[in-house]
């Protein structure tokens, strides 16, 4: 019998000391950050806590490259006043996306949250150079970095392509439409204020994601037919008040006073209101939820 | 040697409930074990010297830094394994121990290649690439302590660590944590269970209802203040003889467990057995165990009110 090649195994690596540069709280904020982007779209976790995100963002692909095909198909045929008048543009998008992005803002919050605070994690973090504000800020900003790339990209694939389907050319398009610039991050900003506020509020007093998903949607929807009742239906003083609950339609509100658009048949609009009121109770709401979010998570920890 | 930690009129309180009662330590670098019954403030030190909580009232030092001002700085170099449960069980144990040294300020490389290493250091080497959730309670307590110990600590706040493991894996904590010891680690080791203690630390605070009741070397509590002694024959009459003099005897078989205060225990046996004619076979000292200590401690406590 051949001689077998000798064999060795290591059994004690002995220890090393880490001898590199600590990063301190900067290091455990950005820590906190990329773990937020990695939790929400499932990465580095099993295959189907991918499919909901993934889905999401191929929904919000298809939906570009659908709207581009078209303002493509109009122009190639020359029915340019169908592409001013009766194509959806940059305002029209949002009305698609922003629906998208609350069933996104509804699992992605509370995926944020609910697991570190149920499983106990929280313990670990707060033994790290991370102060309680520090976490829920590097989860906000997980968050708003998501919610802002999940607006922000498909339009400006949009923009670029109108961009390179316009008769006009290009660089005439992109002149013409400066305003896009502004109009479409700032209403992108308003929709994850107006949304991730509420998000916030059942993330963090609901014990389970689905739950604090499921919660959040209802809200959202009943308490626009709620709105509408009580614009529509009740008739006692004030009732017009309740329009203020359509918490789903105020961001609406806001971008079509940022586009310049005529407003919407929202319920806070025929209830009276003007969008700044609107965007008052976005601005409330946030408050509301990041202190209620704050004195939970002080009490935590 | 400047002190691990240490205390001045530390207090703690959760309503009217006083959890710690101005403590005064000073313990230095090395093993230390913290000993003391369930709800003795053991947990409620660890998150005070750590900054998670907030002392009603009193001074701290960690590594020679106050911990009242300098409480990231100090968290960035020590460990900490909380009791509970702490490990999101979605995570593979290596995505997770990575993350844990990442939080702690280690770039995401450097973070990798320890979470590794450290992995394989506790035995889970393995396993590294399953996700928590499939873990059986002893691989998960081995995921605490190397979350605890990945960023490479000064020293490593461990809570309980041997809690609902099994003999054996209770065995294989025990011998990691001896072992951060070697590689140059403190460790600060809290159980009620004393054997363990016993078995790991060189230094013991005993805490009880909030109070310490003892801080020091765990060597000074094996004080030679007893004996063992295996007679020859009936061991009644000597025992009798000695308990007539003041010392506690325990009888068990031909064995006499002798306990003195104040007087030479060897004496007193000798002329024991010379007086009622008893021959010896064996004569041994009897240490005190970290038990016996803590129970003669406590009840020394409540005595003094």
């Amino acid at each position: 019998m051949a001689d077998r090649p000798p064999e060795a195994v290591i059994v004690d690596r002995g220890y090393r000391h880490f001898e590199g540069t600590r990063r301190g709280r900067r290091g455990a904020l950005g820590a906190v950050v990329r773990d937020g982007f990695r939790r929400v779209l499932g990465l580095r976790r099993k295959g189907r806590r991918k499919i909901l995100p993934w889905a999401l963002i191929t929904m919000m692909l298809i939906s570009v490259a659908v709207l581009s095909a078209l303002h493509y198909a109009a122009n190639q045929v020359g029915v340019t006043d169908l592409v001013a008048d009766e194509l959806p543009h940059h305002r029209e998008y949002f009305e698609f996306i922003a629906r998208v992005a609350l069933l996104f803002i509804a699992f992605a919050t509370p995926e944020l949250l609910v697991p570190d605070r149920e499983q106990g994690v929280l313990a670990v973090y707060l033994s790290r150079p991370l102060r309680t504000i520090d976490y829920l800020a590097a989860k906000g900003m997980s968050l708003g970095i998501l919610m802002m790339a999940f607006l922000l990209i498909p339009q400006t694939i949009f923009h670029l392509l109108l961009g390179v389907f316009s008769p006009d050319g290009f660089t005439t398009y992109m002149v013409d439409n400066l305003d896009v610039l502004w109009q479409v991050p700032a209403t992108a900003l308003v929709y994850f204020l107006g949304f991730s506020s509420v998000a916030l509020i059942f993330a963090t007093l609901i014990p389970r994601v689905g739950f604090a998903a499921g919660i959040f949607l209802g809200v959202m929807i009943m308490f626009n037919g709620l709105a509408e009742f009580f614009v529509d239906v009740a008739d006692f003083a004030g009732s017009q008040y309740g329009a203020l609950l359509a918490f789903e339609a105020h961001p609406h509100l806001v971008r079509d006073w940022i586009f310049g658009a005529s407003t919407s048949d929202y319920a806070v609009s025929r209830a009276g209101f003007e969008p700044w009121v609107a965007l008052l109770v976005i601005v409330a709401v946030a408050v509301l939820a990041v202190t209620l979010a704050w004195n939970r998570y002080r009490k935590l920890s | 040697m400047a002190p691990l930690f240490s205390t001045t009129n530390l207090t703690h309180s959760y309503g009217d409930v006083k959890a710690l009662e101005a403590i005064t330590l000073e313990v230095p670098p090395g093993r230390i074990g913290l000993v003391g019954a369930n709800g003795a403030g053991k947990t409620t030190l660890i998150r005070n010297l750590l900054g998670m909580l907030r002392p009603v009232g009193g001074q701290m030092q960690v590594l020679g830094r106050p911990v009242s001002r300098e409480s990231l700085e100090i968290r960035s170099l020590v460990g900490y394994m909380p009791e509970g449960n702490c490990l999101p069980l979605d995570q593979t144990a290596a995505d997770f121990v990575g993350y844990a040294a990442e939080l702690a300020g280690l770039p995401t490389d450097a973070a990798r290649r320890r979470s590794s290493e450290i992995l394989f250091l506790v035995g889970l080497h393995e396993e590294r690439f399953r996700y928590l959730g499939d873990f059986s309670t002893g691989m998960f307590q081995r995921v605490k302590l190397a979350q605890a110990i990945v960023h490479d600590p000064e020293v490593a706040f461990l809570d309980e660590p041997a809690s609902g493991l099994d003999p054996e894996g209770r065995d294989h904590m025990l011998e990691l944590i001896r072992r951060l010891g070697e590689f140059g680690i403190s460790v600060v080791f809290s159980s009620h269970i004393l054997s363990d203690i016993e078995e790991t630390c060189d230094w013991v605070v005993m805490l009880d209802g909030g109070k310490v009741i003892r801080s020091g070397p765990i060597g000074d509590l094996g004080i030679a203040e007893g004996l063992i002694v295996e007679v020859l024959g009936d061991p009644e009459p000597a025992a009798r003889w000695m308990t007539e003099r003041g010392a506690t005897v325990t009888v068990t078989g031909a064995m006499l467990d002798v306990r003195v205060t104040g007087e030479d225990a060897f004496t007193l046996v000798r002329d024991a057995l010379v007086a009622t004619n008893v021959g010896i076979r064996r004569l041994g000292q009897s240490a005190v165990t970290l038990e016996e200590a803590f129970i003669r401690e406590a009840e020394e406590e409540d005595r003094r009110g």
